[in-house]
């Protein structure tokens, strides 16, 4: 019988986290990740769970800790958002670099200011290029799935990095949904314990760590870091599959298509807004406008190739970006996106920015997103201005 | 068996050839405190002078035949809160021990520290406090002293050096009601030993030794000077030493009669500049701090 509980997505988060059995945690809270702390919290409280917790002063010292504890040989998991993120910037840059396997979600949360605790992936977007494999979710099954994943993906022996889960804030942090909770055995046998020797403090095997390196050194270190991110392409993809054997659930790796198979007009979406992308993309369907929809999961390593190969026959593509890029005045996704299919032959591409600060992004903003890309496609209009999805009722 | 026979016995645990200036009275002093710590160490030396001097390496060569790693310049108690934890977890009793700059510990690290000392964390945390970023130049720190020239508290027409007092470091880890704290000279080299070895068995939280050290490039002297400065240092009071230990305050080096502290400033180029009144306000100072501590250590 399955095990269906009705869960936020802090509470789904917890419990993957808690089933993949990590030796210590280190998190401060911050809205909206607060309750995945307590949650957590509460289970080692309750002996459900035996981490070791350590409360630490700030984000700055929550991830200075795991990286301490992961270089003794422990298995570590935290979760911030935003300002959190972006104090706790230092030791995150150097817990990839060291090639620590830390598991930390990030409850997306806008970067202020003006003052907010809404949702948006500024926060994690915007450190995209730290060396951390980034994967983006849409719904709390797949944040719970995705937790449990992360371990596998970041402790491979070709891979050895941090990994992040993402996930919006508000929008499924703490909206409940219905997610199946793994058995705890199932889990045991999809997920083997920790066991580092590339980097390691102790003191039967003395390891100078981070001694002062010349650059040819460093440079070689940044080499094996790009490598072991391509390689990371490849384990997202076992683990996705040996997952989806094991437990049912196939989230399709590293970027998940949506009614692609004939798609001439396709939108490219990020986290929890792709539902309502699914709807309008459903409708469009339904007139008989051959359209289509793809899920970026993995933003670090980017997919280029699936994504190159899935857009290759677009006749428009529209990117919806829940974020900014100053200066370029598009969001982040529709860069990596132009980049991605830029040996392809130009098509009309529209740059989409919406659902700022925990904004709405409706359906009937997302029908208009594919309207407004089926109109490029149709004259041919190569170049796109911003087209910012505004919920007219709210402002 | 005499203290430099005991010192002689233990095994050095830092290479030879590190690179610190001629007469660094900061090297003895982590060497000696590694060499009472002994294997079962792994030590953080954060971003400052041990860490400038290559002891935790270079390239892919170890400075210390025990683990040794660089934190960042403000996680040195954090990082090694997270490797004590695991170490706990699995059973292990190993020293985990900062040896960390007076930037690294008064300014940039002191809330990181702070929490550790907060949470008792078991975890060793040495200070060489030599007043301020002597790595790069001699930039002012927290721990920088009032009147001393620092090139960032520059002496001009419109400044007399840095214009406020030290941080009373040892006093707010004590503050703190952590299990040990206490400071040391590498000019009473038994007391510090002795301080170290307590340190190393303190077993229910954070133990704090604040060494006063000293920079012969930084503050201005001869080299061979190193130790008889930071003895003048304590003789004039300016550095005492004493000890805070399950709650109690006790003064190990009880300074009678101190040399005037003018024979202490006078010795180093960092205050030749310094006038009457900042002699005077430094020693008002000094002489508060000395009153507070003979309190403390009477309760």
């Amino acid at each position: 019988m399955k095990n269906i509980k009705v869960l936020d997505g802090n509470h789904a988060a917890a419990i993957g986290a808690i089933l993949s059995k990590p030796d210590v945690v280190a998190a401060y809270p911050i809205t909206p990740q607060t309750p995945l702390v307590q949650h957590f919290s509460q289970y080692v409280a309750d002996g459900v769970m035996n981490s070791t917790i350590v409360e630490p002063e700030s984000e700055h010292s929550a991830m200075s800790v795991l990286t301490g504890a992961s270089l003794a040989g422990a298995r570590t998991f935290t979760a911030t958002s935003s300002q959190g993120l972006a104090l706790m910037y230092e030791p995150y840059f150097r817990a990839s670099t060291m090639r620590l396997p830390i598991v930390m979600n990030i409850v997306n949360r806008e970067m202020i200011s003006p003052q907010s605790v809404w949702g948006g992936p500024q926060d994690s977007l915007t450190v995209r290029d730290a060396g951390w494999i980034q994967i983006y979710v849409e719904d709390n099954q797949e944040i719970l799935d995705m937790t449990i994943q992360a371990f596998k993906i970041a402790e491979n022996k070709d891979v050895l990095l941090p990994i992040n889960i993402c996930y919006d804030g508000f929008y499924l942090s703490h909206m409940t949904e219905g997610v199946e909770v793994p058995l705890q055995e199932e889990v045991n046998g999809f997920l083997p314990p920790y066991k580092p020797t590339h980097v390691k403090l102790d003191p039967e095997t003395p390891m100078a760590v981070d001694p002062l390196t010349p650059g040819n050194y460093l440079q070689y270190y940044r080499e094996l870091h790009m490598q072991a991110m391509d390689n990371a392409k490849k384990i997202i993809k076992e683990v996705n599959d040996e997952f989806a054997e094991k437990f049912g659930r196939d989230y399709f790796g590293l970027v998940e298509p949506y009614r692609m198979e004939d798609a001439e007009y396709v939108l490219v979406t990020l986290g929890s807004l792709t539902g309502a992308a699914r709807i309008a993309v459903d409708m469009a369907r339904e007139k008989g406008i051959k359209c289509g929809l793809i899920k970026i999961r993995s933003l670090r390593p980017f997919p280029k190739d699936e994504v190159r190969e899935l857009l290759k026959k677009a006749k428009a593509i529209g990117v919806i970006d829940r974020n900014v890029s100053f200066g370029w005045h598009t969001g982040i996704i529709y860069q990596e996106i132009k980049s991605a299919i830029s040996n392809l032959d130009a098509v009309p591409t529209v740059p989409f920015i919406g659902g700022l600060g925990g904004e709405d992004l409706t359906t009937d903003l997302m029908v208009e997103a594919l309207d407004c890309v089926i109109k490029a496609g149709e004259n041919k209009q190569i170049d796109n201005e911003a087209h910012w999805l505004i919920n007219r009722k709210g402002r | 068996m005499s203290i430099a026979e005991k010192i002689a016995s233990y095994e050095d645990m830092v290479g030879p050839g590190i690179t610190a200036c001629l007469g660094c009275n900061v090297e003895l002093s982590m060497r000696t405190a590694l060499q009472v710590l002994g294997h079962n160490t792994i030590v953080a030396i954060p971003p400052g002078c041990m860490g400038g001097v290559q002891s935790v390496g270079w390239a892919d060569k170890t400075g210390m035949k025990i683990p040794v790693f660089f934190p960042l310049l403000d996680n040195t108690a954090s990082m090694l809160t997270g490797i004590k934890k695991y170490y706990e977890r699995i059973g292990r009793d190993v020293n985990a021990v900062a040896f960390a700059g007076d930037g690294a510990t008064l300014d940039a690290g002191f809330q990181a520290l702070s929490g550790a000392a907060e949470r008792g964390d078991n975890i060793i945390y040495i200070c060489y406090d030599n007043e301020g970023y002597m790595n790069t130049g001699f930039q002012r720190s927290s721990s920088t002293s009032l009147g001393s020239w620092t090139s960032t508290t520059p002496v001009g027409e419109k400044s007399k050096g840095k214009s406020s007092h030290k941080k009373d470091m040892p006093l707010i880890m004590a503050a703190h009601g952590i299990p040990y704290m206490a400071t040391a000279s590498p000019a009473y080299m038994p007391d510090l030993i002795k301080k170290l070895e307590k340190a190393k068995n303190v077993k229910n939280g954070l133990a704090y030794i604040h060494i006063y050290n000293s920079c012969s490039t930084g503050w201005g002297y001869d080299s061979e000077k190193s130790i008889e400065i930071v003895r003048k240092g304590v003789q004039s009071r300016f550095m005492p030493i004493y000890e805070f230990e399950n709650g109690k305050y006790k003064l190990n080096i009880d300074v009678k009669n101190p040399i005037p502290l003018k024979d202490y400033l006078s010795s180093m180029k960092k205050y030749k500049h310094v006038s009457e009144e900042q002699i005077a306000e430094l020693q008002e100072f000094i002489n508060e701090k000395w009153d507070n501590l003979k309190k403390l250590c009477a309760e």
